[in-house]
Parts: structure tokens; C-alpha cells; sequence
């Protein structure tokens, strides 16, 4: 087909006049490229996502064993209100001396505010806290017989005193048991 | 305090948000960060079973002599302080044990024990009496306590446990119970880590009861695998992963054990034999008695010494 040159003149200013020609933005290797990138970003953001899930489960855990472990250790604040309370003098009072009796029952009531085992038990852990409360058990067994007996008073107190040593030891081994529980 | 708490919850995560920003790390880096939080775990669980054994071992003087007088172990306990100067009309409960036999029976503190096994206890003797029949029971034998709370009557059942022991090995001295059973503490089977069945899971595994075994102990012990479900043990039925932790600890080192399990949905006998604690533990927790003829009488402490030392 024969073009006269003029017009083959005309239709290369033309061409050379239309807007240039948009690059593609990356080519098939940059595009896997980025694909792969993104595939990544999301798989760390799933992997974060449960990472701080865990870890803040563990710190909501561990300020709550921060909150009972200050319970334990200061005067019972609440049973001196309660018992304050139930005597009727309407007077705000510093609680109780730091008895280990209150302990003891503050921690006893913590005990009793956990589910009687997490989903998961390990073996090791749960033996321990068997051994525990067998033991605690055969005290309060034992305190019942000595005091229908009419024991002395300082035996008494010597097993009450062991027997708080024990039920502070089993919430020891509860709190961490819960915390790698929480953790998981 | 409170503010200081609220405080504390929102500051600690952003503080970590702010340490770690959550694009930061690679795949490597979570990696490591998760074995991290494992081997924390794994500290965790170690510290508190060191915990409990340094608690035992505070106490193992005390142990020594209050079991010279309250007899040996093995006798039945159900884990309830009885008050003697509560009332006349029953045995008033002052304290339940955590984890006790009675705590799980559902006896509450403040509850009066007014019939045991049908026998009405009442009067100045409804502790004492109450005190003779749970001395007189026999472990896993169900015990029917009738009690009283908030002005009316329930009826619970009991089942009392095998009292501790100390543990003993001697001629002639029979083995008793450790506490707590040291061979799970720190042998081969402490790291199996068990399941409750729920009703939706054991359709999965295809049985309504069993405990799940989630982590099997390392080098075949007892022959259990990851996944099996554990039935019974020598006819015991596991409620529980607390409950069959219990059962196996009622066996010594040694022992032949016949454990019932579901595998893929098969019905298996696996016979096993109980492993001893791991080496280097043992000579730390065994402790050998007098010889029987020079038994101290009652009131005396037991001198105990350790087997390490007798060679």
C-alpha cells in the first residue's frame, strides 16, 4: 500500500504528539516480589496479633497476682471494714494487726475464688499441688481431733502456724500454675 | 491503690507496644521470642514446684513428729477443722481444706454437720463422734454427710483420700507415700501434661470420658502417646487431669501398671511399668527409717536419715 510521505510525515507528528505511553508500574518479578512482601506483612501481623494477645493476658494476670500479693502482705482493709461494719460502731478503723489468721483466710478466699483447675494440667505441677492439699487436709483433720480432745493450746497454734505455711505455699504454686495457664 | 492499678494495666502494655513495634520483628525474631516465653514457663512451673519442695522440706521436722503420733499414713482424710465450742446441734465446720475431699463434696465453712453415714451426731460429743467415724473411714469409700446451712438440710457425699505419708525404705519398714510423690515432681512423668474430656472433644476422639493426653512423657514412658485418651488406670477411671496426676501418684517407682487408653479410636491395654525419679533427684528425697525395733514410742520424733548417707 503505497502512503504519500507527507501524509506518513503527518501521522508521525501525530503519534509523536500523543501523550507518552504510561510505564508499567513494576514488572512480573517486582510484582511477585511484593506479593510475597505482603503475604509476610500479614502472616507477622497474625503471629503479632496472638503474641500480644498472650502477652497481655499475661500482664492482666500478673497485675491481678500483683493485687493479691499486696492483699497478702498488708493488713485486711476489708474485714476490718466488714467487721467494723457488723459491730455497729459506724467508725472508720486501720484493720485488724497483721494476723496470720487474716492472711490465711484472704488467701484461702483466692484459693476459693479459682476454677479447681485450668484446661491443661501439667503432671508435675499438679502433683505439687496434690501433695498440698493432701497435707493441708490431714492438718485440718488432725486440728479437729486435737481440739475435740481439748489439746493444748500451743499445739494447736504450732499446727495452725504450719498449716498457714502450707496454704501459702499451695497459693504460690496455684499463681504460677494460673499464670502459665493465662499464658498459653 | 486502685488508680495505681488501672495505671499499671494501661501504661505496661503500651510501654511493651512502644518496646516492640508490632511490624518490627521478622519471622526469626517471633520465633525466638516464643521459645523465649517457653523456657519462661517452663521457669515459672520449676520455680513454684521449688517452691512447694522447700515448704515440704521446712516442714519435713514437723512432719517427722506429728506423724509418730497421728499414726501412719494412709488413713483416710477428708479435710474439715471441726469447732468444738460451735452449738450443740452438730459439728460445727470452721474451716474446709483447698482441694480437700470436703471442699469437693461441696461442705462449705459455717455449714453443721448433723449426720454422717445416717448416724445423727448431736450434743457436746457431735464433734468427737464426727472425729471417730472420718478416723474409721476408709479411703475412696464414700462417706454420706448430711449438713446444715442457712436453716435447712443437704445431703453430701464425701469421698475421703489416702492421708499422706512420709516416705520410708528400710527392711521391714513398708514403702509409704511421699508427699508430695516425688517421681511425678521430678521424673520423666512431670512434664506429661493432660485434658479434661469436654462433651464436644470426646466426640472428636470418640469417647465420652477419659482424660486427654496433651504432652506424653519423653522416652515412652508408661507407653502413652500424644492424643491418646487414658480410660482408666488398673480399673480407675480419671475424672480429671488432677484426679489421674492422683492415681498415678498412689504407685511407687517400679510398679506394673495397666492403663486403658483410646488411640485413633481404638480401644488398647498398655501395660507399663511406673519410672523412677530422674537421677541425680532421688538420693536428694529418700529418706530410710530406723529398723522397726528401736520404733521410738509415740510422742518422739522419728530420726530419719538420708540413704546417701548410709554409704
Amino acid at each position: 500500500m503505497y502512503i504519500d510521505p507527507e501524509q506518513r510525515q503527518n501521522i508521525a507528528r501525530r503519534l509523536r504528539s500523543l501523550p507518552q505511553e504510561t510505564r508499567q508500574p513494576y514488572d512480573w518479578i517486582e510484582f511477585r516480589r511484593r506479593a510475597r512482601e505482603r503475604a509476610n506483612a500479614s502472616s507477622r501481623r497474625g503471629v503479632n496479633g496472638k503474641k500480644y494477645a498472650t502477652l497481655a493476658a499475661a500482664l492482666v494476670v500478673a497485675v491481678m497476682g500483683v493485687a493479691a500479693w499486696i492483699r497478702l502482705t498488708r493488713p485486711d482493709m476489708s474485714l476490718s471494714a466488714q467487721s467494723d461494719a457488723t459491730s455497729g460502731s459506724g467508725a472508720v478503723v486501720i484493720g485488724p494487726p497483721d494476723t496470720v489468721e487474716a492472711r490465711a483466710e484472704v488467701a484461702e478466699r483466692w484459693l476459693a475464688s479459682l476454677p479447681d483447675e485450668p484446661i491443661v494440667v501439667r503432671v508435675g505441677t499438679r502433683a505439687t499441688i496434690a501433695g498440698l492439699e493432701d497435707r493441708i487436709a490431714q492438718l485440718d483433720d488432725f486440728l479437729s481431733m486435737a481440739r475435740a480432745e481439748g489439746a493444748q493450746p500451743a499445739k494447736l497454734t504450732a499446727i495452725e502456724e504450719q498449716r498457714t505455711r502450707l496454704v501459702n505455699s499451695l497459693v504460690q504454686v496455684r499463681y504460677a500454675e494460673t499464670l502459665v495457664s493465662a499464658s498459653r | 491503690m486502685l488508680r495505681t492499678l488501672i495505671l499499671a494495666i494501661l501504661l505496661v502494655p503500651g510501654l511493651v507496644l512502644a518496646a516492640d513495634p508490632p511490624l518490627a520483628g521478622d519471622k526469626g525474631g517471633d520465633a525466638d521470642l516464643e521459645a523465649k516465653l517457653d523456657a519462661a514457663r517452663e521457669r515459672l512451673q520449676e520455680s513454684a514446684q521449688e517452691v512447694a519442695e522447700l515448704t515440704n522440706q521446712l516442714n519435713r521436722p514437723f512432719f517427722q513428729k506429728f506423724s509418730t503420733f497421728n499414726g501412719p499414713g494412709g488413713r483416710a482424710i477428708i479435710g474439715v477443722q471441726l469447732d468444738r465450742s460451735g452449738g450443740n446441734d452438730g459439728a460445727h465446720v470452721l474451716e474446709v481444706s483447698p482441694g480437700g475431699p470436703a471442699a469437693e463434696a461441696g461442705v462449705r465453712a459455717g455449714d453443721v454437720i448433723v449426720a454422717v453415714n445416717g448416724t445423727e451426731v448431736k450434743g457436746e460429743e457431735a464433734t468427737r463422734q464426727v472425729v471417730k467415724i472420718i478416723r474409721a473411714a476408709k479411703p475412696d469409700t464414700k462417706l454420706s454427710v448430711r449438713v446444715l446451712r442457712d436453716g435447712k438440710t443437704q445431703e453430701l457425699t464425701v469421698t475421703p483420700r489416702p492421708g499422706p505419708g512420709i516416705m520410708a525404705f528400710g527392711e521391714g519398714v513398708p514403702a509409704m507415700p511421699a508427699m508430695p510423690p516425688f517421681f511425678m515432681v521430678q521424673g520423666p512423668l512431670s512434664n506429661m501434661e493432660l485434658a479434661t474430656l469436654s462433651p464436644q472433644l470426646g466426640k472428636y476422639f470418640g469417647t465420652e470420658k477419659g482424660v486427654l493426653v496433651v504432652r506424653a512423657p519423653p522416652d515412652g514412658a508408661l507407653k502413652l502417646e500424644d492424643g491418646d485418651v487414658l480410660l482408666a488406670v488398673d480399673g480407675r477411671e480419671p475424672k480429671s487431669g488432677s484426679h489421674a496426676t492422683r492415681i498415678l501418684g498412689s504407685y511407687q517407682p517400679g510398679e506394673k501398671v495397666t492403663l486403658r487408653v483410646m488411640r485413633q479410636h481404638k480401644t488398647l491395654d498398655l501395660e507399663a511399668t511406673v519410672p523412677e525419679p530422674s537421677p541425680g533427684h532421688r538420693k536428694d528425697i529418700m529418706f530410710q527409717r530406723s529398723p522397726p525395733e528401736s520404733a521410738p514410742a509415740p510422742g518422739e520424733v522419728i530420726i530419719m536419715r538420708r540413704t546417701d548417707e548410709s554409704t
